[in-house]
């Protein structure tokens, strides 16, 4: 970014302030298409995996294996007719999916995909993230409460009372990984797993994190907010075309999210797994290299967080769902005693090395 | 206390590998208009009949009176009739024959669009 941001203040015509737009734009536009490209290739995964796990084939009918079936089932529902209610909340109904797949771009952009592409850079940026990461929830309530749907409310009380389960769990295994490393910036979070990863240090951390993260995406185990056997789909329930699209695409876009986070938090984020770079390996050091380092170690992001994805998917494969209260027995009574535990055990040894 | 976390975490693992397990097995999943399924050798599809005598046992033994014979001037079987919307395909007719000349096929594909058309002439008339 900022060696984009040098070559552009260097052309004489173009006035500073427009080659700054300029390069947010670009980096806005470079993000959206990761985005919805990642997500076309998320649902289509998760649909094949779950095939083969219940030893099927999943969807193999559009394109070579299936491929093109998540491209064709958006633009699907891109053509079709978006339903209201009469007696719904125009108003909050319209905004509320809006709004909620924008704070999840806001929060890809949160993200250092390798050590020069990061575009809201914060000193506070983990602060920031959770921030951001709370405002999906308040617009999945706003869509099941005006939708006046008696299914929709259910979901979204739901998916309210699982919050004030997660978030202080959440909250709790981040201190402790902001504790060991020092800082609360991404970028230096990362770094300063340049020589061992965090989750060698902080195992319970990580396992903490990982069951708060799962509930946070309302994935299973923990997917009662939207449980299909039961309420038919949650908050939104009486949401069709491009607004369900939204929700749709939203979710499956904080899920690859959250993975990241959780790469970054305690797997090195965008630093190789061997502490060297494949392509300085094969390469040696050259012009060519330096360049080439800036994909590799975006590769590498995205390889560590579809591992996380993969197991996530199987996790889905595997457990039923939980009910609300014991959720709630689970986070509330063995889950927060186990963090702060972990919380207090990390404090110690900051404080004896 | 502590057993009883160990153990369900142990139970839980344990079902993740039997998941996982299935991941590398071959589907079941058959994609029936291009690949047909492995029948049986007595596998009761569609009836074949060659040098029919017409004695008319079939007919008899039929447990929905699915077959309708109908002969020529000289006792000869002129048409033989099987009713499909009737037929629940038992092998009743197969198992009576006494010239052993009633056979079942491997041929299911036998949906039609009109009712009339289940009722299919199945007599093989010869050279």
């Amino acid at each position: 970014m900022n060696y984009l941001l040098c070559t552009l203040f260097e052309i004489k015509w173009l006035p500073d302030i427009w080659a700054v737009i300029l390069v947010s734009v670009i980096g806005f536009g470079v993000v959206i298409s990761l985005l919805i490209l990642t997500v076309l290739f998320l649902v289509l995964a998760e649909r094949k995996l779950l095939g083969f796990f219940t030893q099927r084939k999943g969807p193999n009918r559009v394109g070579l294996w299936g491929v093109l079936q998540t491209t064709a089932d958006a633009i699907k529902l891109l053509c079709k007719e978006n339903i209201e209610l009469l007696s719904s909340d125009k108003f909050i109904f319209t905004i509320a999916p809006i709004m909620a797949f924008a704070s999840v771009i806001l929060l890809w952009c949160l993200i250092p995909y390798n050590s020069e592409f990061h575009l809201i850079n914060s000193s506070v940026g983990v602060l920031l993230y959770f921030a951001i990461a709370s405002l999906p929830m308040i617009f999945h309530f706003l869509a099941g409460y005006s939708s006046n749907n008696k299914y929709s409310l259910i979901g979204s009380y739901r998916s309210l009372g699982l919050t004030c389960s997660y978030s202080i769990v959440l909250m709790l295994s981040v201190m402790s990984v902001i504790l060991v490393s020092g800082t609360m910036d991404l970028d230096k979070i990362v770094l300063f797993q340049s020589k061992t990863w965090m989750i060698f240090s902080n195992v319970l951390g990580f396992l903490i994190f990982f069951i708060a993260t799962l509930a946070k995406l309302n994935r299973c185990p923990f997917d009662l907010s939207e449980a299909e056997s039961e309420i038919v789909c949650g908050y939104h329930t009486e949401y069709s075309g491009m607004r369900f699209a939204m929700f749709f695409l939203g979710e499956y876009a904080e899920l690859f999210v959250m993975s990241m986070l959780v790469v970054i938090l305690f797997f090195g984020g965008y630093l190789p797994p061997f502490g060297m770079y494949l392509a300085n390996a094969f390469m040696g050091n050259c012009e060519f290299c330096s360049y080439l380092i800036y994909f590799e170690q975006t590769i590498w992001l995205f390889i560590k967080t579809l591992i996380i994805v993969f197991v996530i998917i199987w996790i889905r494969a595997t457990l039923p769902r939980l009910t609300q209260v014991s959720t709630l027995n689970m986070f509330w009574k063995y889950i927060i005693p186990i963090s702060i535990f972990n919380l207090i055990m990390i404090i110690m040894m900051r404080a004896l090395w | 206390m502590v057993k009883k976390i160990f153990l369900s975490i142990k139970a839980i693992l344990k079902g993740h590998f039997a998941v996982l397990k299935h991941l590398f097995r071959q589907p079941v999943t058959m994609e029936y208009p291009e690949v047909h399924p492995f029948l049986s050798p007595y596998f009761r599809g569609r009836h074949v009949l060659e040098g029919c005598r017409g004695c008319g046992l079939c007919k008899r033994v039929c447990p929905s009176d699915a077959i309708i014979i109908e002969k020529n001037d000289n006792h000869y079987v002129n048409k033989y009739v099987i009713d499909y919307s009737k037929c629940i395909f038992c092998g009743n007719c197969m198992f009576y024959c006494p010239t052993h000349s009633m056979k079942m096929s491997g041929n299911y594909e036998l949906a039609k669009t009109r009712k009339s058309d289940l009722l299919t002439d199945i007599y093989f008339k010869g050279v």
